[in-house]
This record gives C-alpha cells, structure tokens and sequence, in this order.
C-alpha cells in the first residue's frame, strides 16, 4: 500500500546564531501515523516542529504539508506548544484557552459564537476537563493544563497534529488519557507527530519514529526500526543511561 | 476642602473641570494599555521610554524656541522611541541583558536630558520656563486641546482594542501559536507597543518622564488581583487609572506646590496595596485565612482517618474506643477532637470516642481520595 | 585649574568608581535594574534622615538612607514571591511609590528644607567644594569626599577581601552554596554596599543619575572583556573618564555637571557598543553576514555529503529548487565552496573533493557533540577564503 504523504521536509537547515541545530533533513512522514520524535537533548527536536510550522525561517530547504507550502495549508495543522512555553498565570479560564483553537480559522476580527463555544465544550468534554471550564487556568494541576492544551489543539480540527512533549511534568492518569485521545485521533486517519521524551514507552504508545540529532538518523516503522543500532547512532553508546534517566 | 465642596468647585470650575477630566481620560488609557505591557513583562520598558522621552523634548523646544505641547510630543515620541530600538538593539547584538540595556539607556537618556534643560535654563530671555513640569507633571497645564487629543487617542486605541481583542488576548497568552494559525505577530506586537509609547508619551505633561511608568503599571497591577478575565481586568484598570488621576489632581489642586505627578502615584499605589491585601481571589489577608484553615482541615482530616483505620477493622463501626490508643497517632489534641465531635464525625463520652456513621462516610471518602491520588 | 576645580573632578571620580564596583556585579549578576529600584526609593529616608539632623552628610542620615535602599529590596522580593504580580512588575511598583512619598515630602517642607528637586535629580556637586571639614583652623577638605572616600575604600576592602566568594557566587550560584558561601549573605551584603554608595553618590549626582554610574561603565567594560577583574578595571577607568571629560564639557556649556557626567558615559558607552572589536555592532554585523554565509556553505557542502550517490539532487539548478535559495544566494556559495576547493562542477553536477569531504565530516562531528567554538578553529585551518 502507498501511503500518502502528510509532510514532505526537503533538504531543511535551521540555524541559531549561525549554529546549525537541524541539518539537511529530509524526512516524509505518511498519513495517518502516530510518530514519535526522538534525540538527545538540544538534538533540534522543538526546532524542527518549528520549522514545520513557520515560526522559525529557515536558512535552506522547503516544507510541504498535503502537497503545499503551510502557509496555503495551515488548515489543516494543529498545535500543542510546549507547556512551559505559556504564562499560565495569564487572566483567562479553560474553555477561553480551548476556544483559541477556533480563532484560526475564525480569521482577523471575527469574533467566536455559539458554534465555536460548542466546539471548545465537546473537545473539553473529550478530554474530561470539563467540569474544570470556568476555572481560571493558573488553578489547574500541570496534567489537567496539557489536558486543556490538547483539547485546543482538538478543537483546530486538523489533519495533522503536533506536540511539543506533551508528556511533561503530567501524571500517569493523564499520560494515558492522552495517549488514547492520540490512538483515536489514528485510528481516524489523522496523522501525529510528538516530540517524545521517555524512551521507554515508545514501542508502546507510537507506530512510526523519527531518530533525530542535528541530522536525521533514522525515520520508518518501530517495529523495523527502533533498536540497538539506530539508538546507540542517536543518543551515542551510553544511550542506555539515557533511557533509564 | 470638605469632598462635597470639592466636587461642587470641581462642577463649578471651568479650569479644574478640564484638569480632570484630562487626568480622568489618562488614567483610563494608561490602565488599559498597562495591562497590555504587564501581561508581556514589559513592565519595565515603560520606565526606559519615558525617561528616554526626556531629551526630545529638550530638543523640541531647542528647535522651536517655545513651548508647544504637540511639538514637545513629536518629539517626546522620537527619542522613546529611539531609546526602545536601541535597547532591542543592545539586547540583540550583544550579550548584554535586558535589565542592563533598560537601566543603561533610561539613565543616560535622562542624563542628555537634564544636561539640555539645565543648558537651556541658563540661555538668556528664553521663554523657558515650565519645561521643568515634564520632570514631576504638572496637570495645571493642561488645556482644553490636550483634553481633547487624549481623548482622541484615547478613543482610537479603545476601537483598536476592540476590532483586534481576540488576536492581541492570543498573542499575549501563547505568541507561537498565534504564528501557527496564521495572525501576523509583528503587525499585533508593533501595534500593541506603539500604542503603549503613545499612551506614555500622552501622560508625560501631567504625570512627568520619572514616575509616568507606574501610572502604566500600578492600575493594572491592582486590577489584575481581582479578576481572572482579562476584558474584565482591562476594564478594572481603566477605571483604577481614571479614579488615581481624578483623585490626584483634586489633592495636588487642593494645595499649593504639589507636582501632580508623585500624588497620583501615591494615589494608584494605594490601590495596589489594598488590591494585594483584600482582594478576595489572590489577596494576601484571604490566601493566609484559606492557608489556615486548610492546614486545620489536614489536620482533622489525618486525625479522622486515623480512627477510621481502626474502626473499620470492627463489624460494629460505632464501636466505642479509648482516647489512649490514639496516642501512637502524634497529630491529635483535645481540641481537634472537639471540633470532630463539632462536625458530628464522632461522639465523645469520656475517655472513649466512637464513630458516627457520618464520620465514617466522610472518612471513607478522603481515603478513596488519598489512595486516588497516589496512582 | 583652581582647587575648588581639582576638589570637583576627585570628588566625581571617586563616586565613579565607588559605583562602578558595586555595578559590575550587578550587571554580571543581571540585577540592573535593583539599582533603579534602590537610587529611587533611598529618598523618603534621606528626607527623613535629613528632618531629623538638618546636615546631608551626617552618619544617621546615611544609615536611615541605606536602611531604606535595603528595605526595598526586601519589599519587591516579599512582593515577587508572593507571585501576585510578575516580577519586574514588583521592581516598578515599589519604587515609584516610595520616590513619590519623598517628592512629597519635600514639597509639603519646602520652606524648612534646603533640599529641592533639583538637587534629587541632579546632586550638587558644583558646591561640594563648599561644604568642608574643619578641626581648629585646620581646612580638611570638603565633606563629601571624606564622605565618598570612606564609602570607596570599605568597598575596596570589602572587595579584596570577599573576591573569590563574589566571584563564584556571580558565575556559579550553585558552586558557591556547595562551597559554603551563602549566597543570601553575599546577596544581601551586596545590596548594601550598593545601597550605601547610591545614599554617597546621592549627594554628588542625584538619585536617577547615579543608575548610569553603576550601569554604564559596567556596561561599556563587559563588551570588552569577560574578565572580572579585567571588567573591574575597566569599568573604574569608564567612571573616571566619564566623570573628568563631563566636568569639563558641563564648564563648557556651563550646564549640569552630573548631567554632563552621565552624557559622556553614554557616548562612551555608543562608541564601544559600535566598534567594540569583537562585541562592537559593526565587527557583529560584519562577522554575521560572514558567518551566514559559512553557515549556507556548509548546508551545501552536508548535503553534497548525504546526497553523494544521487546525481539528481547535486545539480546546480537543484540549489534554487529544492534548498530553496534565490539565484544570487547561491552564486555565492557556489563560488566561495568553488574557491575553496572544496567542490568541483561537471558538467552542471556539483561533487565534494576530498578536502571538502573531510572538511564536512569533521563539521557534523563536532555540532553533533556540541563543540561549535571547534568549527570556527577548523575554518581557519580549512579557509582560503571567508565569507
């Protein structure tokens, strides 16, 4: 079977400060996978979800989602930014968070309505936060604040998902609750790509991995691919002590 | 002054009607966007441009030799902004940071200034005097066109906030994801800041260049601890703002040789300090109630599933126990097992305690709470 | 040049250092704008102190001073834990509000206190040489310098003999706990000697200008070097030119001395900043858009390297195409890899040479093991031509 290409990265270069941190990569990653990124530490795992999604120029090479550039496509592309990127002491409640996922494709100016409002209610809902809607965001536990993230990022209604580890600094109730909210969202052809930590449960939680440390090592199936060979390439001989960590 | 004749002078008077209602519109501009500048942690920017502001307007009246408070403005706005740039400038292209480039630039800024306003203080017959009111703000000098260009500003930067809410709420929380969904972050970053520089720049006759950053701060500051929503907080401040400006210059009119500058300061900061204390969601005097009563209540709570522990091992949970074989259990005195009988968890009947069916639910709940939470 | 001129210029210079060593710390230790906070708030005590004893320089004054400089500091920390507000929100709260309270009270005394605005913001340094120190008959100078003096070589002291523990604590909080120094200790014992030299410096240069004497020889010296005592030095001999050079501009255009000191500073500060030799605006410009395009070579030349059994993507029309680069962009590199022999064109398809080869394999090798400072060694070594 062929699949379809979700993202085609050609040839991409990010520099900061004119330090390369990801280097010629080339990767295509299929529909309808659920695919872990993994490396090392500073290996440029953030850096190319940026890249992906525009917010950081990169110094050569292009990006396709679904055949164009994202910037035609950003449709179809939803977002989980790291959680300690935010200020979550920001004035605002769960379901204003969760109604931002609508303001993309609201455009300038127009305000949210009912419709939105309903979308946001049902993502909560998914994702069991939503007895926690009125809470001001500053009063929920980190697990139940990267519960609220991915319920923005459900209310995008995107084919494709990006996560910037997702799994940190959140319980073990909550890993699991997103872990299958992440399986379902599969198992309905859309395709997600996690920036993923803890080596360890990869062989459980995703299909499709992408080794990465400045260059590409390795992209494909686990099944196929995640072993001694690609790991010791990545994380180098100590990669033991890097999963155990 | 009595208040009420206060207010019957304030009607009455044309001169102090104007004054206020030029203070009144800028404090409500300045609480607005300050909540805009607190939220980006750009608190302290607002200090850097307004001491930065200072040598344009040297240079303005320099230039044109008299004193126009649109010309001073022009160029009050000049070298704010020249000061920002160069301190994204400092921060950028060295390794420098930013508390050293904002310290470095409002100093030195400062400096150039009062080294031309004392140069222009010694030049003979020039019609200089007042520019010092721009160091501590003096409100009597605002006429009836100043009130009006405020209230212009005023008025477009309240549509502005308006049309562009829900893309500024955004870009404020989460500025990644605002770029992800396809919102032009540097047109809402430059039209949030120089918005901020306007309002700056707008308040420097009356509340001067050195304490104009906490008219921007203080009310925003003050509203942020009573709301969780930021209309509602912009909102708040806006009338902070207004209510500092309004109640300063009645004070500072009401006695001689007052700049209204530090009053009004005074004035917004006693707004913050009742907001940290009394506010009923964040504030320090309800936080510190909450805090003991929850420590109370972990301590009721250990006590009672303690005697849980020992109750249940029994058919009968009413089953009567002696107080002594709660010693081994360190966190209970007579009192806290007063306040169980209070809550009718348990009975007491001299040295022996038993359980209340009520107690027993209660406790069996916390239990499944506590081993829930240790999954 | 008179005495009263000499008494000037060593009164400021000595302020000048006594502020720039408390502010290379500060600087170093990314606490600026503590300074802001302390020159604004130290007012209420000096008015206070100065109701009391009716003399600027008298101890007490000094004390009450820095005991009010210090109490701010406690105050935006009560404040910034207390996580009501962000934290350089506390920094701008507190100090307006404790300023404001000394303009006041100023004005309301204005008739008994010989203290006015002007003299807040700017000092008096131009009659320091009036107020003296006299025993029996015997002139011992003006008081302010005894003063500052004092102020200077308790810091001095202060300096030599905590160094090392200053030093670790600024680089290395965590070392320094490790070592036993505490570093609340150090923290606090830094506010106050910066409390102390503002209160000094107070008289001389005002409360908003002597933030430039801490920060912007500080400033000025660590575009030149990372070296502490390097940075010590060179901040002292900022302050002292900063300090002499304003005197004589202010007697000049017969303006504000102290403004005229804080000018000079920041022109010091303009003229390193542009041509500064490694951190200078112009040398960082021109090595970014030389190291641009050694970073644009080196993509070209990687993905030369990964793409080495594929004719079709080493094709000089695939630069435009895939990697994305306009036509003059990749003109360039073409011509600087050309250059450096690190490439050869065949018939429209570019190949690496073996030095180009090595040269890339050596580049992954070290960005992969984060030892970026080594590629710039091994330009040298590989370069005919930069960028």
């Amino acid at each position: 079977m062929e699949d379809q290409i979700a993202v085609k990265i050609d040839d991409l270069t990010v520099a900061y400060d004119y330090k390369p941190v990801l280097w010629d990569i080339d990767l295509a990653i299929p529909e309808g996978v659920l695919m872990a990124i993994v490396g090392p530490n500073g290996a440029g795992k953030s850096t190319l979800i940026k890249a992906i999604l525009d917010i950081l120029k990169p110094i050569a090479g292009s990006v396709e989602i679904y055949g164009k550039p994202y910037k035609k496509n950003r449709a179809l592309v939803a977002y989980v930014p790291q959680k300690g990127s935010v200020d979550w002491d920001f004035p605002t409640t769960a379901l204003d968070v969760v109604m931002m996922g609508t303001y993309g494709s609201l455009g300038w100016i127009k305000r949210p309505g009912q419709k939105e409002k309903k979308a946001a209610l049902e993502a909560l809902e998914k994702v069991g936060m939503l007895s926690f809607k009125s809470r001001q965001i500053s009063q929920l536990s980190g697990g139940q604040q990267q519960r609220i993230f991915l319920a923005r990022a459900l209310v995008q209604n995107a084919s494709i998902y990006f996560m910037d580890e997702p799994f940190q600094g959140v319980d073990a109730t909550t890993e699991k609750a997103i872990i299958n909210i992440l399986k379902e969202l599969r198992k309905a052809g859309k395709t997600v790509v996690v920036v993923h930590h803890d080596l360890q449960t990869v062989p459980e939680y995703f299909d499709w991995v992408t080794f990465l440390n400045v260059k590409k090592i390795a992209t494909g199936p686990v099944k196929d691919i995640f072993n001694d060979d690609n790991l010791t390439k990545t994380y180098g001989i100590n990669y033991k002590v890097a999963i155990t960590q | 002054m009595e208040l009420k004749e206060y207010f019957e002078f304030l009607i009455s008077d044309y001169t102090l009607r104007t004054i206020s209602i030029g203070t009144a519109v800028l404090g409500a501009i300045c609480g607005m966007l300050g909540s805009f500048a607190v939220l980006r942690k750009q608190s302290l920017l607002g200090d850097a441009i307004s001491h930065a502001a200072l040598p344009g307007i040297a240079i303005a009246f320099l230039i044109i030799e008299s004193k126009n408070s649109v010309v001073f403005l022009i160029g009050a706005l000049l070298s704010g902004l020249l000061g920002t740039f160069w301190i994204r400038g400092i921060v950028n292209k060295t390794h420098l940071k930013s508390d050293t480039a904002l310290g470095l630039i409002l100093s030195t800024f400062f400096g150039f200034g009062m080294l031309l306003l004392t140069y222009i203080q010694k030049i003979p017959n020039a019609n200089q005097a007042g520019l010092e009111s721009y160091l501590f703000g003096q409100a009597a000098t605002l006429v009836e066109s100043d009130v009006w260009l405020m209230s212009g500003v005023t008025g477009i930067s309240f549509i502005i906030l308006l049309l562009f809410w829900k893309e500024l709420k955004i870009l404020l929380f989460d500025p990644d994801f605002t770029k992800t969904i396809g919102f032009n972050t540097k047109f809402l970053d430059i039209l949030i800041t120089s918005f901020i520089v306007v309002a700056i720049v707008l308040g420097l006759q009356t509340v001067g260049v050195v304490l104009m950053s906490a008219m921007l701060l203080a009310p925003a500051a003050a509203a942020r601890q009573w709301t969780n929503k930021l209309s509602t907080m912009v909102i708040v401040a806006a009338i902070f703002g207004a209510l500092s400006g309004v109640i300063g210059t009645g004070i500072s009119a009401s006695s001689n040789n007052l700049s209204t500058g530090p009053i009004i300061v005074i004035v917004a900061a006693i707004f913050v300090l009742f907001s940290f204390v009394f506010s009923p969601g964040r504030g320090l005097l309800f936080r510190e109630i909450r805090f003991r009563k929850n420590r109370r209540d972990l301590q009721l709570h250990k006590t009672l599933s303690f005697m849980y522990h020992i109750a249940k091992d029994h058919a009968n949970i009413s089953h009567p126990h002696a107080i002594k074989i709660l010693n081994n259990f360190q966190g209970f005195t007579r009192k806290t097992l007063k306040q169980l009988e209070d809550k009718n968890y348990i009975s007491l009947d001299g040295n022996m305690w038993q359980m209340t069916p009520t107690g027993y639910e209660k406790a069996a709940t916390l239990y499944d709470q506590i081993s829930k939470s240790d999954e | 040049m008179n005495s009263a001129q000499i008494e000037i210029q060593l009164i400021a210079s000595l302020v000048a250092i006594a502020c720039a060593i408390p502010g290379t710390f500060l600087v170093l230790r990314k606490m600026a704008l503590i300074t802001d906070a302390i020159s604004h708030s130290i007012l209420p005590g000096i008015v206070i102190g100065f109701f009391i004893t009716h003399d600027l320089s008298s101890p007490l004054l000094i004390l009450l001073a820095t005991a009010s400089g210090v109490l701010t500091v406690v105050l935006v920390e009560f404040i910034q834990k207390t996580g009501l507000v962000k934290e350089d929100t506390a920094i701008g709260l507190v100090f307006p509000a404790l300023f404001s309270i000394g303009i006041i009270l100023i004005s309301k005394n204005a008739s008994d206190v010989h203290l006015d605005i002007d003299a807040v913001l700017l000092g008096e340094l131009a009659f320091a040489p009036f107020d003296r120190i006299t025993v029996g008959t015997t002139d011992l100078g003006p008081k302010s310098l005894w003063i500052i003096g004092s102020i200077l070589i308790t810091t001095l002291l202060l300096l030599i003999a905590f160094f090392k523990e200053l030093k670790v604590s600024t680089f290395d909080k965590g070392l320094a706990a490790s070592l036993g120094f505490s570093p609340a200790i150090i923290h606090y014992g830094l506010m106050t000697v910066s409390s102390v030299t503002t209160v000094g410096a107070f008289d001389a240069v005002g409360a908003i200008l002597v933030i430039a004497l801490m920060i912007a020889p500080a400033a000025t010296a660590y575009l030149l070097t990372q070296d502490l005592k390097k940075m010590l030095l060179l901040a002292t001999l900022f302050g002292i030119t900063g300090a002499i050079l304003g005197y004589w501009s202010a007697h000049l255009l017969d303006a504000s001395i102290s403004g005229s000191i804080t000018t000079v500073l920041g022109i010091v500060f303009l003229l390193v900043y542009l041509f500064a030799k490694n951190k200078g605006l112009i040398s960082v410009l021109y090595r970014q858009k030389q190291q641009q395009k050694e970073v644009l070579l080196l993509t070209f030349l990687l993905h030369l390297h990964n793409h080495s059994d594929e004719e079709e993507e080493r094709k000089v029309a695939h630069l435009n195409d895939h990697i994305n680069w306009q036509k003059v962009k990749s003109r360039t590199v073409l011509s600087l890899a050309l250059k450096n022999n690190m490439i050869t064109i065949d018939n429209q398809i570019i190949a690496l040479t073996d030095k180009g080869k090595t040269f890339t394999e050596e580049a992954i090798n070290y960005i992969i093991t984060n030892k970026d400072t080594e590629i710039e060694k091994m330009k040298d070594r590989f370069f005919l031509f930069r960028g």
